[in-house]
């Protein structure tokens, strides 16, 4: 019976083959015709460019083969530093993303009275999230009179100058990045959700306490969730921008010198479009390789509930 | 079902109505224009436009403005886009690349023809804005680097102002004497690459770019050297801001100088900037304005430069209407009454003559500076390199001034680093 309704759904959908695909197309036609005119072509552009010298004022480049990347590699110091500062900041901002967003998904996931509003509150940094607003505030938050030094001195602390400091610069930035965990809350939210009620009901009868119910059955059965995330935060952690470029500038010291901001710098301040794709490029194969290698790793680590269904 | 399709229809017609009552504006011949500068500056600019277009009904001025930084990155990508605009503010330090590329048209026939007047104009003036024998840019105001002092602050502290041929050591003392009777700065960070540029002027007649551009202008390292170990006694000792405290305030321009908020008593800016300083400071203030210190039995680190210029881009659509409004801009007393030399002191003598009398406090003191650093300056030196921008981005900032600051490494490591390194740029041009 199912299966004679399966291929009949089958034919009917053959049948209509060509119209179907027509509407389709046309629905995402503007998005189709965007993504080729301001995507996929200026893509492949810096993909041509980046084995070029072209400069943006001059509006001309030479081919010169694989010199970006020698030069990128082994010859510019504040390259490495920006690569420094990203891995530092992906290493240290995703993870705490992550379990925050984690953290206030659990405590949120009651049917409490006006939960709904707490909801709220919590994503709507998020949605500001990577505003020249937000980075803005944060300087006055972080700043030498700001509200963090602020506090501390009524504590009788001196606090240090979060944003001069070189040992300090970075972490301000970590923190509010993981201060906008609201997106992945809410997928968190949506797979605490899902997570079937009876299971936690046996637990309980079988006397498995709380802590014992959330490693053996909201982490397992949340695995799927948290791959997802790790992905997604991963790939943003990588092309952080907009903090460094209003709170730090890159300074001090080139600590919170983003690899973003600094193809940023060489592309749109130097002017060395060539140089800026070659590096861009690299971020993109190495994002592309993480995420690759997050890929095979889960199948080690990542339960999927239908696998045991069937 | 009734009422959406007559919204819809109401919908199309007012679709297609809009771009018909737009016509309207297509008898007025647009140009666009595009500076940097301050709020100061863009509330006067705008207001000057304002009356241009009210005296020429038929011309539309489009204009567009930001800080120093975001001019150059929108500029430079509106280059490459065919997209300039007619009129664009242009600098000293960057007119030769944007010649050497091609973005920039010549004036010399506008100059010729008198559409651009330079009948008040002297020809000292205008040099600067001359590059291989053509001009490119027309100067909107004498400039040169000032030190500001807060008499107030001054009197305050109980310390005598300085003889106007100061040096080092005497701002040394004055710096600290500031900081330990008034437990504020003496002065804001000095690691500005304007005075690392001007800094040999003083002791060895040098510039910190060879004449062709091609390497460092000076020989001996050690005058940096010392420069920089007494920045970092006044930074220890708080005669200075520390490095640190201004990477945390962070680039908020010349407004935010220590001095608006009497937190320091002395401030280092260019000399135009002044007029911004003291409107941010407040009419009630007292400031007076110092050349640069220079060394022991050394001479004057100042030189006048024309501060900005206006140059008309190769990409220009309205060339012509575009160098009406430069000839007006600079030549009238009436835009010039609204710009009040914000952009420094005028270059025609009719303007500078009919603003005197109603001069504000700071421009009455910029104009008295000028005359001053006339009488004693250095001569100002080639217009910078075009690999500049990459020297100071890449090296000057990162690998000198701030290990420096920071105490990471020795001044005598970072200025032998800063030879190299900036050498093997410039050499590569």
């Amino acid at each position: 019976m199912a299966a004679a309704t399966l291929t009949k759904g089958k034919r009917r959908r053959k049948s209509n083959f060509g119209q179907d695909n027509l509407v389709g197309y046309l629905f995402i036609g503007p998005w189709l015709i965007a993504f080729f005119l301001f995507t996929f072509i200026p893509i492949s552009v810096s993909l041509l460019l980046s084995f070029t010298d072209y400069n943006v004022l001059a509006n001309s480049g030479d081919f010169i083969g694989l010199d970006n990347f020698q030069r990128m590699f082994f010859e510019d110091r504040r390259y490495w530093r920006s690569v420094n500062a990203t891995v530092k900041y992906v290493v240290f901002s995703v993870p705490l993303r992550l379990v925050f967003a984690l953290a206030v998904a659990m405590l949120l996931n009651t049917y409490r009275r006006g939960v709904g509003v707490y909801r709220a509150a919590f994503y709507a940094p998020s949605i500001i999230g990577g505003s020249i607003a937000v980075a803005v505030m944060w300087r006055e938050i972080f700043g030498n009179d700001g509200l963090v030094n602020f506090t501390l001195n009524l504590l009788g602390i001196e606090g240090p100058n979060w944003l001069g400091r070189p040992e300090t610069a970075i972490w301000t930035l970590i923190i509010l990045a993981a201060w906008q965990f609201g997106s992945p809350m809410l997928i968190f939210l949506a797979g605490l959700k899902n997570i079937p009620k009876h299971l936690y009901e046996s637990a309980e009868i079988d006397g498995a306490n709380s802590l014992q119910r959330f490693l053996r059955i909201t982490l397992p059965m949340l695995t799927p969730i948290i791959f997802f995330n790790l992905i997604m935060q991963l790939i943003s952690g990588f092309m952080v921008f907009t903090q460094a470029f209003i709170v730090t500038q890159g300074r001090p010291l080139d600590t919170t010198l983003f690899y973003a901001l600094y193809v940023y710098r060489r592309a749109f301040e130097q002017n060395e479009m060539g140089y800026a794709s070659a590096m861009a490029w690299v971020m993109l194969m190495v994002i592309a390789v993480l995420t690759a290698f997050v890929f095979r790793s889960s199948s080690y680590w990542v339960h999927y509930e239908a696998d045991e269904g069937t | 079902m009734n009422r959406t399709r007559v919204l819809l229809i109401l919908f199309s017609i007012v679709v297609l109505v809009l771009p018909s009552l737009s016509l309207t504006a297509q008898d007025m011949t647009e140009v666009r224009i595009s500076w940097w500068g301050s709020q100061n500056r863009h509330d006067r600019t705008i207001a000057t436009i304002e009356l241009y277009e009210e005296l020429n009904p038929d011309i539309d001025i489009v204009y567009e403005f930001q800080g120093w930084r975001d001019h150059w990155t929108k500029l430079s990508t509106q280059a490459a886009g065919g997209e300039l605009p007619d009129i664009m503010q242009h600098d000293y330090a960057r007119i030769e690349e944007w010649v050497a590329n091609g973005l920039l048209m010549p004036l010399d026939g506008y100059l010729e023809s008198g559409v651009i007047d330079t009948m008040n104009i002297s020809d000292s003036s205008l040099a600067g804005g001359m590059v291989d024998g053509q001009m490119y840019g027309i100067n909107l105001g004498n400039n040169s680097e000032v030190f500001t002092l807060d008499t107030d602050a001054f009197a305050a502290a109980g310390i005598e102002l300085p003889p106007l041929d100061w040096t080092w050591t005497q701002f040394e003392d004055i710096a600290n004497a500031i900081n330990e009777a008034l437990g504020i700065h003496g002065i804001g960070v000095l690691t500005s690459d304007q005075l690392w540029k001007s800094q040999y002027m003083g002791c060895c007649d040098q510039w910190a770019y060879a004449a062709d551009g091609m390497s460092l202008g000076y020989e001996d390292d050690q005058p940096l050297i010392d420069y920089y170990n007494m920045l970092l006694r006044l930074q220890e000792s708080g005669g200075m801001q520390s490095y640190e405290d201004s990477v945390a305030r962070g680039d908020q321009g010349v407004e935010a100088q220590l001095i608006v908020t009497q937190e320091a008593a002395m401030a280092y800016h260019w000399s135009n900037q002044i007029v911004a300083v003291w409107t941010a400071s407040g009419e009630d203030r007292n400031f007076v304005m110092y050349p640069i210190p220079r060394p022991e039995g050394g001479q004057s680190q100042n030189y006048i430069k024309p501060s900005m210029f206006f140059s008309i881009t190769s990409q220009a659509e309205q060339p012509d209407e575009a160098a009406a409004f430069i000839d007006w801009f600079v030549n009238s007393v009436e835009a010039n009454e609204i710009l009040a030399a914000e952009r420094g002191v005028p270059i025609s003598s009719v303007v500078r003559e009919a603003l005197l009398p109603n001069l504000g406090a700071a421009q009455a003191e910029m104009f008295n500076y000028l005359g001053i650093i006339e009488m004693d300056n250095s001569p100002i030196r080639p217009a910078d390199p075009a690999a500049h921008a990459d020297v100071i981005n890449n090296v000057f900032g990162p690998e000198f001034v701030e290990p420096v600051m920071y105490g990471m490494i020795s001044p005598e490591e970072a200025a032998s680093y800063l030879r190299e390194e900036a050498n093997r740029i410039l050499g590569a041009q």
